[in-house]
C-alpha cells in the first residue's frame, strides 16, 4: 500500500464527507418523520391507510434497496407528472435531480424499519403514567409531548443511532444513479490513478470514523437520559 | 358537592357498575370496602372520567355532567376539578419528584415556574420528602413514590382527591408513612374518597363507609354502623371472611 496515496486519496474524498453525511442526516430525519405517521396509522387504526401502510411495509421490505432506487429512478419523475398535471401545474419532473430521488428511495425504505422502533418505544411507556397525566387534567396532546415522548425517545434513541449508519452506508448505492458520496468519490478517484485499494480503504476508514462518533455521540446522549430513569 | 345517581358501567359484556347512587358532602372521608373485583376502583376511575359508563348523572360543585353525552370540554373540567392517587404510583418516570410536583400547576393550570416551584417545595415539605426534589422516581422506595404522587394530587389544588388502594402495592414496613400522609390531607378538609383493605385506618379516618358487592352499593354508614352493628348479612360475612384471613396471616408470621 503507497503512503503518499492514501494521503492523496483522503484528501481527494475529504470534500464529498460533508455532502455526504448532509445526505444521510435529511434522510435519516425524513425517515424519522415518514415512520411516525405510520406508526400513527398503525397505533390509532387509521381504515385504509393501514392495509397500505401494512402492504408498503412489507414491500419495502422485502425488496432490495436498489432494485427500489432503479424502480423510483424510473417510475417517480411520471408520478410527480401525474400530480404536477392533475393540479395543472407547470413543473416537469423529467430533469428531477437523482439526488431528490435517492432521498425519497432511501427514506421510505428505512422509514419501514422506523416506524417499528418507533411504535415499540411509545408502547414502552406505561399506561400508568398516561392515566396518571389524564387524571390530572392534562390534555392528550400536552400528554404526549411532556411525558409520553420524552420517554419513548430515550427507548429509541440505540435504534436511531444504528437506522442513521444503516442510512449512511445505503446512501453508497448513489453511485447507481450519478449520486456522488464517500464510495463514488473513492471510486472516481481509484480508477483515475489506478490505486485501488488505497482509495477504498480510505472510504471505509472514513465511514469507520464517521460511525465511531455517531455511537460515541448516541451513548453520550442516551446515559444523560438514562440518568433519569 | 358530590352525588351520583345511577351510575352504570359495562366492559364488553361484563356488566362492571350496575346502577351506583352516591352522596358526599364537602370534607366527607368516604372508604370504599368490598370484595375484589366489585368495582371499587371503576367507581373511582369513573369520576376522573378514566373508564368511560354508559349511563348516570354526576354533579361536582358546579359541574354538571350526563354521561351518556358527556364532551371533552366537560371531561377536562372534571378532571381538574379531581386528581387520583394509584396503586402503583405512576410517577412520571422522566421528571424528577420536584418537576412531578410542578409539571400540572405548568401545564394544566398555566402558574408561573415561580408560583409552581413555591407550591411544590410546600408541598414535598409537608410529605417529607423536601432531601429528594432532585431525585428520579426511580430512586424512590414506593412509601417515597407513594408520598410524592400524593404531593402530586395536592398541587392542582382539586375539591376531591381519589385514592385507589395507596398501600396496597407497599412492603408492610412502609405502609405506616404514607398512611399519616393521608391523615394529615384528610385534616385538612379536602374531600377524599378512598378505596382500602386497611380497615384500622378506614375506620379511624372515614365518616362514611361503603360497602359496595358485585357493582352495586350494598350498605353505606359511618364506620361505626358498618364495622361494629351492621345488620345486613352480607356485610357481616365480608368482614368476618376478611378479619378471618388477616388472623390468618398473623398466625401464620
Ligand atoms: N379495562 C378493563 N377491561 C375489562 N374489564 C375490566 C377492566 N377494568 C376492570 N375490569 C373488570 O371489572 C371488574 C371490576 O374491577 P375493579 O378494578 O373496579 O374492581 P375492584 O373492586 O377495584 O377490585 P380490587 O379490590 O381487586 O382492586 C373486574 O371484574 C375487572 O376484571
Ligand atoms: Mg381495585
Amino acid at each position: 500500500m503507497n503512503i503518499e496515496i492514501l494521503w492523496q486519496d483522503f484528501l481527494g474524498i475529504l470534500p464529498v464527507v460533508p455532502q455526504t453525511i448532509a445526505l444521510a442526516v435529511i434522510i435519516f430525519l425524513l425517515s424519522i418523520l415518514i415512520g411516525t405517521v405510520m406508526a400513527l396509522i398503525q397505533e390509532y387504526n387509521v381504515p385504509i391507510l393501514i392495509q397500505i401502510v401494512v402492504l408498503f411495509k412489507l414491500f419495502l421490505r422485502g425488496t432490495p434497496l436498489i432494485v427500489f432506487i432503479f424502480i423510483m429512478y424510473y417510475s417517480l419523475p411520471g408520478i410527480v407528472n401525474f400530480f404536477t398535471n392533475l393540479l395543472s401545474l407547470s413543473y416537469n419532473a423529467n430533469n428531477i435531480s437523482p439526488m431528490i430521488i435517492l432521498i425519497v428511495a432511501v427514506s421510505l425504505t428505512v422509514s419501514s424499519f422506523q416506524a417499528e422502533t418507533i411504535r415499540g418505544s411509545f408502547l414502552s411507556v406505561s399506561h400508568g403514567q398516561i392515566e396518571a397525566a389524564r387524571s390530572l387534567g392534562y390534555t392528550p396532546f400536552q400528554a404526549f409531548t411532556r411525558i409520553i415522548t420524552p420517554q419513548a425517545l430515550v427507548e429509541a434513541l440505540p435504534e436511531f443511532g444504528s437506522a442513521f449508519l444503516v442510512v449512511m452506508k445505503a446512501i453508497s448505492l448513489g453511485f447507481m444513479i450519478t449520486v456522488v458520496d464517500i464510495f463514488a468519490q473513492a471510486r472516481l478517484i481509484a480508477s483515475s490513478n489506478s490505486y485501488y485499494i488505497e482509495a477504498f480503504v480510505v472510504a471505509a476508514l472514513m465511514y469507520w470514523g464517521i460511525a465511531v462518533i455517531v455511537v460515541k455521540l448516541t451513548n453520550k446522549f442516551e446515559s444523560r437520559l438514562l440518568s433519569r430513569s | 358537592m358530590l352525588n351520583i345517581q345511577n351510575l352504570k358501567l359495562s366492559f364488553g359484556e361484563k356488566e362492571v357498575l350496575k346502577g351506583v347512587d352516591l352522596n358526599v358532602n364537602k370534607g366527607d372521608v368516604v372508604t370504599f370496602i368490598g370484595p375484589s373485583g366489585t368495582g371499587k376502583t371503576t367507581i373511582l376511575k369513573c369520576i376522573n372520567y378514566l373508564v368511560e359508563p354508559h349511563e348516570g348523572q354526576m354533579q361536582i360543585g358546579d359541574i354538571n355532567i350526563d354521561f351518556k353525552n358527556i364532551n371533552k370540554k366537560e371531561t377536562l373540567k372534571l378532571r381538574r376539578n379531581t386528581a387520583m392517587v394509584f396503586q402503583q404510583f405512576n410517577l412520571f418516570k422522566n421528571k424528577t419528584v420536584l418537576e412531578n410536583v410542578m409539571d400540572a400547576q405548568i401545564a394544566v393550570q398555566k402558574k408561573s415556574k415561580k408560583e409552581a416551584y413555591d407550591k411544590s417545595i410546600d408541598l414535598l415539605g409537608k410529605v417529607g420528602l423536601l432531601d429528594k426534589e432532585k431525585d428520579y422516581p426511580s430512586k424512590l422506595s414506593g412509601g417515597q413514590q407513594q408520598r410524592v404522587s400524593i404531593a402530586r394530587a395536592l398541587a392542582v389544588e382539586p375539591d376531591i382527591i381519589l385514592f385507589d388502594e395507596p398501600t396496597s402495592s407497599l412492603d408492610p414496613e412502609l405502609v405506616d408513612e404514607v398512611l399519616k400522609v393521608i391523615e394529615r390531607v384528610a385534616k385538612t378538609g379536602v374531600t377524599i374518597l378512598l378505596v382500602t383493605h386497611e380497615m384500622d385506618f378506614a375506620r379511624k379516618i372515614s365518616n362514611k363507609v361503603v360497602f359496595m358487592e358485585k357493582g352495586k352499593v350494598v350498605e353505606e354508614g359511618p364506620p361505626q354502623q358498618i364495622f361494629e352493628n351492621s345488620q345486613n348479612e352480607r356485610t357481616k360475612k365480608f368482614l368476618r371472611k376478611f378479619y378471618a384471613k388477616t388472623n390468618e396471616m398473623v398466625e401464620a408470621k
